[in-house]
């Protein structure tokens, strides 16, 4: 019923519109009749579907690469080893739900987190890439009898878990290629896993803490045993002499941390040990003993190249990569920190969270709500992400969601490369363009105005360009520019220019021969006839019908200049890396491994560039359609 | 017609100058002295010498006649003024020395050229016989659906460069049909090789190496064809599509002719004269050879031998294998005057 009424009222609009203004289709045929022709050429346009999609799709890849570097400005120097040839995932945060209320522990060192939940349970979230693509080896796969054991600690390295079942009993799983656990490693540290801890079990109740940085996995006993073993050879080198200072000095360790390369450690009566290794032995130019003096260190933690230590009265030492410690109001005491892969968290004991460090991937942006008095006791602050709990209850997490595009070989987030990229690209399309169009018209204006001796000099030179191998020439043109100690941006700016002026021939023969041809016909001859101005008749007369040629060609050439760039960038003769444009994004995407393993990485960029040129083209040859006089014939 | 070409011929031959004096300034430009390399060897030798090193390194520099004027030396290049008291230059024969891979350029360029030729004119030849039914049919069909669809596809087909084009076929068909048929079949069959010329250490000879080089070679044909596909469809489309619309069409319709024969017979021929320029054109330029699809497969073309001189800083074969392509593109355009006049009795050549 409906539907009928819905239909009835176009019906009746049709035929009176027939009855007052004549049959629906002669009457925009009329309209047009009186329409301007550039106004007409819009309402063909417009008519096209595919071409309309087109420009639209164009419209927002435009949008897209101008608005994006604004949100997202490209840190060029940036690169995050722990996160290289990330798959696109937006899961790095998603805390499993069972890990909402009072979880025992949630770690991570990289693209993944261990969690393990308060009834035993282990969950892992984010996303790993397993080289050896054997499932067994997949730190994501969580074991069977891991399981279905009753797990009370766990710690995840970079690609390898360790846990501790209820009965003391040791799992590990992950890669095991560097004597990660258990006996398969190739030994390459002389740490191995202590037997005792591969056949035997731990004694749970003594266990003071478990830890697992990259590749190497720490357990400290309360009566101040360490178990270490893992890669130490590259990623703990300061493994040996912390035995030897256990030994000889005869000190309770309390608390170790791991950066990339070394083990440290507090002990019980509150001195900061750092075995062999030199690397943190100043602060704020005094000797770091020296400056901590009698006060006891209470808490450490380490992120990948740094280390802070808490002393007993709540004064932070920041050492290493991040000096800079957090604003703290006066009479805050400072309750424990713990530490992400980049970054530092600490809790008052008011019960706010503070947070420090590189946050380049939102880990520092501590939310709001937990800048309140009493919103948070615990922070778990993890690779990068951060949970924090109250009451055992989650109320905030932020820090790194995941990829949206993943990640290129460098860690470097796909997303912002593609949107960085494609302004450069575009960019250099634009201003290659550009300049070929001036001179193009320039020419092309001058030859068919004047004609004669200048026609004939201006199209010899054209000939001349024409003939010169656009690809190779450009190549060695960039190949002097490389051996020059120009800037980058300079560099980028002469690659335009010589684009463009590589690119103008054809619009310059084309334009020369739209005016002579038009210069001939009628209605030049009725305006000279007339009197009118000779300025007037080119501008007025000439110039509008020679537009469409130019409109079309520049929408044209804008695509091939765009592909130009592609091309030389992804020879290796554009742009260079680290400043990404669409074409060199591809350049490393050369070989099989890539293409295969890594479809992000070229996928996303080689997406973009298609279709933002599939997108000129059919706009560019619509119009030529709509602006062709013949072609309107020809229908 | 004589008369034209000839006229022509001098016509390239300025043009071929000009242009020539230009690219040598273009690579006098780049910042790199050949004497500085060569003298580095003996570093060793005059190490607590170093007015001896200096002398030599002079003594070098006149050797290569790198202390003579840049025209001088433009001059010496081309054969008409002597470097060193010698005549040496590309009217003599002297093409040049490749000092990366030691040996006169000439004979550097002989195995590249055949690889480039070979790969070209199988792309080509398969190319054309997909886009000229194709262009026809949509010559013939056009404003249809179908036509509008491959309209758009050949759109498509152009805008993609090379790379990403090489790029997506290394994908599907080295790497998923691959591990398809591996899951299929179980066979581990190489049956797109992606990198490489021939089945490394075979003495293959005659038939079955041609086989083995068509083997290896095909992943880069089809790309090749692929990719030229889209403008030469556009482009029979288009020739087609103008013949089409001339009177002697609609007459041949109105005597009540078969459709099949005003295509084939009436509108395929007069179509058939650009059609024809265009193939001879691209038979020229296939000496050029393709850069980009060389270096993406790794293929020992032209394209390829351009890129790794021009990074190995080996000049002379750069500017040489320069000069060729711009004597190609000069020719090609002399051929397709000439083609077309010869083709086609209407076109007034010496016009």
């Amino acid at each position: 019923m409906e539907k009928k009424q819905n239909k009835r009222p176009s019906g009746f609009t049709r035929i009176f519109g027939r009855m007052f203004l004549g049959n629906a289709v002669e009457h925009t045929v009329e309209n047009e009749r009186y329409d301007s022709p550039s106004k007409l050429a819009v309402k063909r346009f417009f008519r096209k579907p595919i071409a309309v999609t087109a420009l639209v799709i164009l419209l927002a890849m435009i949008l897209f690469v101008l608005i994006g570097p604004i949100l997202m400005p490209i840190d060029l120097s940036y690169t995050e080893t722990l996160h290289t040839n990330v798959a696109p995932n937006l899961s790095m945060m998603s805390l499993p739900s069972e890990m909402k209320d009072s979880p025992v522990s949630i770690t991570s060192q990289g693209s993944f987190s261990l969690g393990i939940d308060k009834d035993g349970g282990v969950h892992t979230w984010g996303y790993y890439y397993s080289f050896s693509k054997n499932p067994a080896k997949d730190v994501m796969n969580i074991p069977e009898k891991v399981q279905n054991a009753n797990i009370v600690m766990g710690a995840a390295g970079t690609d390898h878990c360790i846990v501790i079942a209820e009965d003391g009993t040791i799992y590990g799983w992950g890669e095991n290629d560097n004597a990660q656990y258990g006996k398969d490693g190739r030994m390459l540290g002389e740490f191995p896993q202590p037997d005792e801890l591969i056949n035997g079990k731990i004694d749970v109740e003594n266990v003071e803490q478990l830890i697992c940085g990259d590749q190497m996995t720490a357990i400290l006993m309360k009566d101040g045993t360490l178990y270490a073993w893992g890669n130490a050879m590259a990623k703990c080198m300061n493994l040996a002499s912390i035995y030897k200072t256990i030994k000889t000095d005869n000190i309770k360790l309390t608390k170790v941390c791991f950066t990339t390369t070394n083990l440290f450690g507090i002990t019980e009566d509150g001195k900061f040990i750092t075995g062999s290794n030199k690397q943190y032995d100043f602060y704020q130019g005094k000797n770091t003993q020296e400056y901590i003096g009698n006060r006891k260190v209470v808490d450490i933690a380490s992120t990948g190249d740094s280390i802070t230590l808490l002393l007993e009265d709540s004064e932070l030492i920041s050492l290493g990569s991040i000096a800079q410690g957090p604003q703290i109001p006066e009479g805050e005491t400072i309750e424990s920190v713990s530490a992400g892969a980049r970054h530092f968290v600490l809790t008052t004991k008011s019960g706010k969270a503070y947070a420090w460090g590189n946050g380049a991937l939102n880990q520092t942006d501590v939310p709001k709500a937990l800048t309140k008095e009493g919103s948070v006791d615990t922070v778990f602050a993890s690779g990068f992400q951060n949970y924090a709990f109250k009451d055992g209850q989650l109320v905030e997490k932020w820090g790194l969601r995941g990829y949206l595009m993943g990640t290129d070989d460098l860690g470097r987030d796909m997303l912002n490369r593609v949107v960085n990229g494609g302004r450069m690209t575009m960019t250099i399309g634009a201003v290659a363009v550009i300049v070929s169009s001036i001179i193009g018209i320039i020419v092309g204006c001058i030859s068919g105005y004047f004609g004669g001796w200048v026609d004939l000099l201006l199209m010899r030179v054209t000939e001349i360009f024409s003939a010169i191998p656009f690809l190779p020439f450009a190549l060695v043109l960039s190949a002097i520019l490389q051996g020059s100690s120009l800037q980058e941006d300079t560099r980028i700016f002469i690659i335009m220019i010589i684009l463009g002026l590589l690119s103008w021939t054809g619009l310059a023969k084309l334009v020369r021969g739209q005016i002579l041809a038009e210069r001939e016909k009628e209605f030049v001859v009725a305006a000279q006839s007339m009197g009118i101005k000779e300025s007037r008749i080119a501008f007025k007369h000439i110039l509008p019908n020679v537009v469409s040629v130019i409109i079309v060609s520049l929408t044209l050439d804008f695509a091939t200049c765009m592909l130009t760039e592609s091309s030389l960038s992804y020879l290796g003769f554009g742009v260079k890396l680290p400043r990404p444009t669409w074409g060199n994004m591809l350049d490393g995407c050369r070989n099989s491994i890539v293409i295969q393993h890594f479809w992000w990485r070229w996928i996303f960029p080689a997406l973009f560039l298609a279709i933002t040129v599939i997108c000129i083209n059919i706009i560019g040859d619509t119009l030529r359609d709509i602006l062709d006089p013949k072609s309107e014939v020809e229908k | 017609m004589g008369k034209y070409v000839l006229k022509r011929l001098g016509y390239v031959l300025v043009v071929f100058l000009i242009l020539s004096l230009l690219m040598y300034l273009v690579y006098a430009m780049i910042p790199y002295d050949r004497a500085r390399a060569e003298v580095e060897q003996y570093k060793t030798i005059y190490k607590n010498e170093p007015e001896k090193f200096e002398a030599k390194y002079q003594e070098l520099r006149k050797e290569l006649g790198l202390d003579q004027n840049v025209f001088v030396r433009y001059l010496g290049w081309i054969g008409v003024v002597p470097i060193n008291g010698q005549y040496q230059g590309l009217l003599q024969g002297d093409f040049g020395y490749s000092y990366t891979y030691d040996r006169p350029v000439v004979e550097l360029l002989s195995e590249p050229m055949r690889n480039t030729v070979f790969i070209n004119i199988i792309a080509t030849i398969i190319a054309l016989g997909i886009t000229i039914p194709l262009g026809i049919f949509c010559a013939t069909h056009r404003g249809g659906k179908r036509d509008t669809f491959i309209q758009t596809a050949t759109i498509v087909g152009y805008s993609i460069p090379t790379f990403i084009m090489a790029i997506v076929f290394i994908w599907l068909l080295a790497i998923l049909l691959r591990e398809g048929i591996e899951a299929i079949s179980g066979l581990d069959l190489n049956i797109f090789p992606v990198s490489g010329m021939k089945t490394p250490g075979s003495a293959y000879t005659g038939i079955q190496k041609f086989l083995d080089e068509l083997h290896y070679m095909a992943l880069p044909i089809i790309v090749m064809t692929v990719g030229s596909l889209g403008g030469m469809t556009r482009y029979v489309r288009a020739s087609m599509t103008e013949a089409l619309s001339m009177d002697c069409i609609r007459t041949a319709r109105a005597k009540g002719l078969r459709e099949k024969i005003v295509v084939y017979s009436h509108a395929w021929r007069n179509a058939l004269i650009p059609i024809i320029t265009l193939v001879i054109g691209w038979f020229l330029s296939i000496f050029s050879g393709s850069i980009m699809i060389e270096n993406i497969f790794g293929l020992n073309g032209m394209g390829q031998l351009y890129i790794g001189s021009l990074n190995a800083k080996d000049f002379e074969v750069v500017l040489l294998i320069q000069m060729f392509y711009v004597i190609i593109g000069l020719l090609g355009n002399l051929v397709v005057d000439i083609a077309y006049g010869l083709a086609d009795p209407r076109v007034r050549v010496n016009k």
